[in-house]
């Protein structure tokens, strides 16, 4: 079972309040941190609002007008700290340059936004999928 | 992704791991074309030399003889056109140094192998469901 905090890149009400919900209602225990840009989500994971223990996971809407989703995961996988974050990139819209400079950055997988009702079933997979693989338990 | 099929590659030398890794995706219906190679110098080969179709996923084991599976990502993820394959590890290995090693050189999940072949075709089962949320 994953025991890390995660962070959630995610500037949108809609979006923010279905992961909430999808956590609650599938008993996802583990602390889910929100960051409304690239910027803020730097801030927490090398900057003043550092999240202790680092994420090991870290969810991103990378479509999303404000969010530079691409220059944050390349920040990300330069960094000697950072750089082994499992990295789930959430989009709503077909962009296939931005689904090739993802994968290029080695993301843990591209996957499109469900449609709002489909949230449980999209974070219960991810949770199982979560719950079967195995994290490090180095400390950082 | 799953309905696209696109094409795996299994890097792994014990020939029951492999037929156990067929075995489940038979009972998960699982029907991309799967493809074997013994080692990681093996499946470097395959990929460089086009042996093998260019696969969207590696299914990738660590204790291998030639080349173990972490000397293998290395190579994989220092190879242009071969860098951007999603690697999951599944092996009996549970190293904290092989975990670490593995998530620095970027998988998209580590996997111990469960003892039991029930367990085994469950966890497989979990990664299809995540496979097909995925777009490779």
């Amino acid at each position: 079972m994953i025991n890390s905090n995660i962070l959630f890149v995610d500037n949108s009400k809609v979006g923010i309040e279905g992961a909430k919900k999808a956590f609650s209602t599938l008993g996802i225990e583990n602390t889910l941190h929100f960051a409304e840009n690239d910027v803020e989500a730097w801030d927490m994971l090398d900057g003043n609002h550092k999240i202790s223990p680092v994420p090991k996971i870290l969810l991103i809407d990378i479509n999303q007008e404000g969010i530079n989703g691409l220059d944050l995961i390349n920040k990300i996988r330069s960094h000697e700290d950072l750089k082994s974050i499992l990295i789930f990139v959430i989009t709503s819209i077909d962009n296939e340059k931005n689904r090739s400079e993802a994968l290029n950055l080695n993301i843990a997988g591209y996957i499109h936004k469900p449609i709002d009702n489909d949230n449980i079933d999209f974070f219960s997979i991810l949770y199982n999928y979560w719950n079967i693989i195995e994290y490090s338990s180095e400390k950082k | 992704m799953i309905q696209k099929l696109v094409n795996i590659l299994l890097v792994e030398d014990d020939e029951v791991d492999v037929m156990n890794v067929k075995r489940a995706f038979s009972k998960n219906n699982i029907k991309n074309d799967l493809f074997v190679a013994g080692n990681g110098v093996e499946a470097l080969d395959m990929l460089r030399n086009s042996i093998v179709p260019l696969p969207r996923i590696i299914i990738l084991d660590i204790n291998m003889p030639k080349m173990n599976g972490i000397e293998f990502l290395k190579e994989l993820r220092e190879d242009e056109s071969l860098k951007n394959i999603s690697v999951f590890v599944m092996t009996t290995s549970n190293e904290d140094s092989d975990k670490i090693n593995a998530y620095n050189l970027n998988v998209a999940g580590y996997i111990l192998k469960p003892l039991s072949f029930e367990k085994f075709i469950s966890s497989v089962a979990t990664l299809k469901d995540f496979w097909s949320l995925c777009e490779m």
